[in-house]
């Protein structure tokens, strides 16, 4: 596997879509090729990062009350 | 002369036992995913009050329909439809315009090879606050948006994104990476803003 083709993968890769045949390819080629195990890395660093920020609201506490309430009613 | 048929007889009232059976699975399969319900219904509507109308229409709908959902399938996919309809049909022309973007225009940008010298290791995330990433989440294109939201925000593979949305997973593929560049993108310009991170003269 290339750089190029290593790269095409990237987010199949952190997002887990690939078989596992393939994911082997490319965790081989980022132990071998340093530029691209970076670059996966600030990749990876970036999707964590966004779903760290993103997860800490949840739905207004009585939001649940109120729904099983209504279902009361049906 | 015609004899009159005769009434048919009401449907048997389900019994309050088969009720509380109802709920409680309702509670068990279908509540447990509020929080995420909530959060997608905030990204699609950008509006608190919104959001908390459009997941109580969504639970209503779902409790209704909840024998036509298939035990032990994908609720939280599921209900996330259920959803998407509703703010479509009903959200979606009162909140803001639905927009269609050409894709293709994007240019795909990556911060890492902008910044491979500066912060490779991408410390100046560490410096952006909640506020900032969902302000640069809810200035993406709905359709970029809520893909985004699916799969960063709620983990979903692009198996279920993509039956949500009903769009081929191709097109979850590739509008996860223009989202994702768009989103570094903007998230890159306001950490330069701020002065996080030098950044290359442009
Ligand atoms: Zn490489």
């Amino acid at each position: 596997m290339n750089c190029r083709e290593c790269k095409e993968h990237l987010y199949e890769y952190l997002d887990r879509e690939l078989t596992p045949a393939v994911e082997q390819e490319i965790r081989q080629h980022l132990t071998d090729c340093p530029p691209c195990g970076e670059q996966f890395d600030f990749e990876k660093l970036f999707l964590g990062f966004l779903r760290a920020r993103c997860r800490a609201q949840g739905a207004p506490a009585d939001l649940k009350r109120r729904i099983l309430d209504e279902l009361l009613d049906e | 002369m015609t004899p009159p048929t005769p009434p048919t007889p009401p449907p048997p009232a389900p019994s309050p036992a088969a009720e509380a059976d109802k709920r409680a699975s309702f509670e068990r399969e279908a509540l447990v995913h509020l929080d995420s319900l909530y959060r997608v219904a905030l990204r699609l509507t950008g509006n608190p009050a919104e959001a908390d109308d459009l997941v109580q229409e969504t639970m209503l709908k779902a409790y209704r329909a909840w024998h036509q959902f298939e035990r032990g399938t994908n609720a939280k996919g599921w209900l996330l439809t259920i959803l998407r309809h509703a703010f479509i049909n009903e959200y979606r022309r009162r909140t803001r315009h639905p927009e269609t973007v050409d894709i293709d225009a994007i240019e795909p940008f990556s911060v890492f090879e902008e910044l491979q010298d500066e912060d490779p290791q991408g410390t100046f995330f560490d410096r952006i606050v909640d506020d900032e990433v969902l302000r640069a989440i809810d200035n993406l294109p709905e359709q970029f948006r809520e893909t985004v939201v699916l799969s960063d925000v709620e983990g979903m593979s692009y198996e279920d994104i993509a039956r949500v949305l009903e769009v081929p997973v191709g097109t979850v593929k590739s509008r996860l990476f223009r989202a994702r560049r768009l989103l570094q993108q903007k998230l890159y310009d306001y950490a330069v803003g701020m002065g996080y991170i030098k950044g290359s003269a442009k």
